[in-house]
């Protein structure tokens, strides 16, 4: 269970930093294609049909998909200067309450992110672009980060409760 | 519920949330919830679904996950060394030395990229283990990043100048081209700060290596010539018409590959541990803008932004008045809310009174986005000291204490555009009417 | 009640001048009873949100450019068909054939269209004079829908695509060197900024609609709702005026600022007229059975 919660984590944060890699090659693609329509022997027209809204929908889906990676290796920010100047006791009850207050958000969102994408699956909404994109694909991507999202928060929840003690690991240099 | 109480429970409920070390995009979207409930019979459900989807797929957004791409590929081919190393020479006499790096540093990128964050991070990603190493104080490394890096928002291209131009219909171009004489005056005026402090603290500057002669100096400086073709390659594309802006940040990202191949430190551990890197600092931030979005929507339905305005309008104060009462106005909302919120959030009201007083909007385009400058720098919501935070590990507070003098100057800006209104208005006037 | 109104558009655009007008009239006939704030330049919804945000009743009311929605159903394109309807008579015309039609469809998605106003006719944007088909040979046009990018291919341009707030910078590096759009827009973004020519070709006109959620709707007592539908006649009809005084304002600016105002040659207008049927003969192929019946209606 916990190697398969770990996997969780990683894969959906290679598959965000795939789409990253993607977005920089569609976008370079786009770039070269310019530069021969530009600079090049032939009269030809050269386009990615819809390259900008292919490039935004994949930045949807890279930020959500990595949200749970990122909480893991205590990428997303909080303030916690004034955490560390309380007693380990008091410190492990708040940061038991922060994991369980953030998993009921993440919980919420990625409710109403699933009737959002349920809605317009229903509706068949369409981007408006070049090439007509069903909305619910990317949708599905961002929803689905969401849910790994929620479920990280409550494994840390229940990981800290065990262990006694706060399990992220802190990046605060002071 | 009358607005005044209204705002102090969000406060209090904001600053109480951060300081219980809740992440920042939840606290944010949970003060929003609690606008809304308070002040509102919108859903809170489908309006934050709704918002996490539609302010998470802007073209605009991204350059930001390219941008931090090319600053950790720098920073692991060993690029953004000698980038120090060729320039430490020639600012050996320039009190301040290398600092001065983080301020010219960011007014360079700042030609590229529109948006503040962008900035911190790429040329953060660089700055900060250089100059920790050397030794200089970490507060003016803290700060002279958080501060010119909101030069992002001014040097054109601009994020917030599109937005404040197709909100207000002013002419996008003429709005670049004013911000180009308040940008040098505010790279001016940060290194004027940063040379001041040399004088006043030498001892805190750490002291450079031998003075050089001129032809090794020259040879040093062959280091810089990488970083000087990837900047070119860059800025090149927009103006030869074959990137837009956005577009810049992928060649930005391929030339910064070539450029370490060149240097032979290009491997697949090294490009796989720089996509992961700029993955969680991209998804960092991205989760707190649309944080901060579900904020400001709720702030939106909630009316308070609008209600603060209109009462300032209802006061019929005098042009200087009126301009003191929106930068306070701007200031406090500023610490809540991020920048491009504030603009969106009050131009519907604040425009009429503008005209009204005679204040020429292009100016106060400029005004405003050196007010939203502030607004990066100051806590708790400074999108600056949350990217630096990412970067360093200081905590934002700490981050905001060393921006504090930068937000001073900031606000010196502010007064001296206002009174030499010229400095905006000069270069755009050259273009006819 | 008290309802949100998110608009895609700024307060000066004509459209949203005369939303405000709409809501101020609403809220005069039924004396307060039904308040509608609007929220104007997408700052409460993104404009390609606000649909479905009507929809899901997250806002009751909401404005939107109708031929964004052409991916979900040709019907909603027609009116930004090259060349199908090209002067305000036209555009009244198509817009009686279209109104059945959206509404049937609108009513699928739960939403009422209350009245819909057009922008003024779409004219050529360039920096050369543009005298036949041929001059646009090889031009890099900005082309946003697929309707467009088809006109470009056909036109022998090179379709381009260019995003709103990167259009100065992209005409001023040679990123792009041809756009259709309103003398409008033209005109608020300082087209002569970064762009010489006009060439009033009136491509088409298309259409701002105006929805509401139906529950939302429903909710309002009689009077409220007679209210409402009052003031969305007399809006439409208000819009409709303030469109056509517009395309002659605006056109005028853009002439006081130094733009080569070109009114297009029988050559060019042939020339377009031409690539329009083929685009009409090539979309009959893939539409709806209800956008063909629109086109058909309209060609009685
Ligand atoms: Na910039
Ligand atoms: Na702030």
């Amino acid at each position: 269970m916990r190697k398969l919660l770990d996997g969780v984590y990683i894969g959906s944060g290679l598959l965000s930093a795939g789409l990253i890699a993607a977005i920089c090659l569609l976008v370079t693609g786009q770039v070269l294609l310019n530069l021969i329509t530009k600079f090049g022997p032939f009269d030809v027209n050269l386009t990615i049909p819809s390259y900008a809204d292919f490039a935004g929908y994949m930045l949807a889906a890279s930020s959500f998909l990595a949200l749970a990676y990122t909480l893991t290796r205590g990428g997303h920010i909080r303030v916690t200067m004034l955490l560390n100047t309380v007693p380990a006791r008091l410190r492990l009850v708040s940061e038991v309450a922060c994991l369980a207050l953030g998993a009921a958000t993440a919980g919420f969102a990625s409710y109403y992110m699933y009737l959002l994408t349920h809605e317009s699956f229903e509706f068949g909404d369409m981007s408006s672009g070049i090439i007509a994109i069903p909305l619910y694909i990317p949708q599905s991507v961002v929803c689905a980060g969401l849910v790994i999202l929620t479920g990280a928060l409550i494994d840390l929840t229940v990981r800290t409760v065990r262990a006694g003690r706060p399990m992220l690991i802190q990046t605060s240099t002071e | 519920m009358s607005d005044l109480v209204a705002i102090f429970i969000l406060f209090a409920t904001l600053l109480v949330l951060l300081g219980a070390g809740v992440w920042v995009a939840f606290a944010l979207m949970l003060t929003g919830a609690l606008g809304m409930l308070l002040l509102s019979n919108a859903p809170i459900g489908p309006i934050l679904a709704t918002t996490l989807w539609g302010h998470s797929t802007s073209w605009a957004l991204a350059a930001l996950p390219m941008f931090i791409l090319m600053g950790e590929i720098l920073l692991r081919s060993r690029l953004s060394q000698d980038m120090f190393t060729g320039l430490s020479p020639w600012l050996r006499r320039l009190p301040g030395r290398l600092l001065h790096v983080n301020v010219f540093g960011c007014a360079i990128f700042a030609a590229v990229s529109g948006s503040s964050a962008a900035t911190a991070a790429t040329i953060g990603k660089m700055s900060v283990p250089e100059l920790k190493e050397r030794g200089y104080p970490t507060n003016m490394v803290l700060g002279t990043l958080a501060g010119s890096a909101t030069l992002g928002l001014l040097i054109p291209p601009s994020i917030i100048l599109i937005v404040y131009g197709v909100a207000t219909e002013q002419s996008i171009a003429r709005l670049f081209v004013a911000g180009i004489l308040p940008g040098l005056m505010l790279v001016a005026m940060f290194s004027a700060y940063v040379i001041g402090y040399a004088l006043l603290f030498p001892s805190r500057i750490p002291g450079d290596e031998e003075d050089m002669p001129l032809m090794d100096r020259i040879r040093a400086s062959g280091r810089l010539v990488p970083v000087l073709l990837l900047i070119a390659g860059v800025i090149g594309s927009i103006y030869l018409g074959i990137a837009s802006p956005t577009d810049a940040a992928a060649v930005g990202v391929v030339l910064s590959v070539v450029l370490a191949w060149a240097n032979g430190s290009l491997s697949w551990a090294m490009l796989r541990d720089s996509l992961m890197g700029a993955t969680v600092t991209s998804c960092m931030i991205a989760f707190i803008l649309v944080g901060a979005a579900f904020l400001s929507v709720s702030m939106g339905f909630t009316g308070i932004p609008r209600h603060l305005a209109a009462w300032i309008a209802e006061m019929q104060l005098s042009p200087y008045a009126l301009l003191a009462a929106l930068t306070v106005l701007f200031v406090v909302l500023g610490c809540f809310l991020d920048g491009i919120s504030v603009v969106v959030l009050t131009t519907s009201i604040i425009m009429p009174m503008i005209l009204e007083a005679g204040i020429d909007p292009l100016w106060f385009g400029i005004y405003l986005v050196i007010v939203v400058e502030m607004s990066q720098i100051t806590p708790p919501v400074g999108f600056n000291l949350f990217v630096i935070q990412g970067l360093t590990g200081f905590d934002i507070l700490r981050v905001a204490r060393a921006a504090l003098p930068f937000f001073l100057l900031l606000l010196l800006a502010v007064a001296l555009i206002t009174v030499f209104p010229g400095i905006a208005t000069y270069l755009p006037s050259l273009m006819g009417n | 009640a008290d309802w949100d109104m998110p608009t895609p558009y700024p307060d000066a655009t004509f459209h949203t001048v005369n939303i405000n007008q709409f809501a101020d009239d609403i809220r005069n006939a039924t004396d307060g009873g039904l308040n509608i704030t609007v929220h104007s330049a997408g700052s409460l919804i993104k404009h390609g949100e606000i649909k479905n945000a009507v929809r899901g009743g997250q806002v009751q009311i909401g404005e939107f450019f109708l031929s964004l929605l052409a991916n979900e159903d040709a019907a909603y394109g027609v009116d930004s068909q090259p060349f199908v309807a090209t002067s305000y008579d036209d555009a009244k015309k198509l817009w009686d054939a279209q109104k059945p039609v959206i509404t049937e469809l609108l009513a699928r998605q739960k939403l009422v269209p209350l009245y819909a106003v057009p922008w003024p006719p779409q004219g050529l944007y360039t920096n050369k004079e543009i005298a036949t088909v041929d001059d646009l040979k090889g031009l890099k046009f900005r082309s946003y829908n697929a309707a467009l990018e088809k006109f470009a291919s056909l036109a022998g341009a090179a379709p381009t695509q260019v995003e709103v707030p990167d259009i100065p910078q992209a005409f001023s590096t040679g990123q792009v060197e041809a756009m259709i759009t309103s003398p409008s827009t033209g005109a608020n973004g300082k087209a002569w900024d970064y762009v010489s020519h006009y060439t009033p070709i009136n491509a088409w006109v298309p259409k701002n609609i105006v929805v509401v959620n139906k529950a939302a709707f429903e909710a309002l007592d009689e009077a409220t709702r007679s209210a409402v539908l009052e003031a969305a006649a007399a809006a439409e009809a208000r819009g409709w005026e303030m469109s056509m005084k517009e395309t002659d304002v605006q056109t005028a600016v853009l002439k006081e600022n130094g733009m080569s105002v070109v009114e297009p040659s029988a050559e060019l207008l042939e020339g377009l007229m031409k690539i329009g049927e083929q685009m009409q003969a090539e979309w009959q192929d893939s539409a709806s059975e209800q956008a063909k019946s629109i086109v058909a209606d309209f060609a009685k």
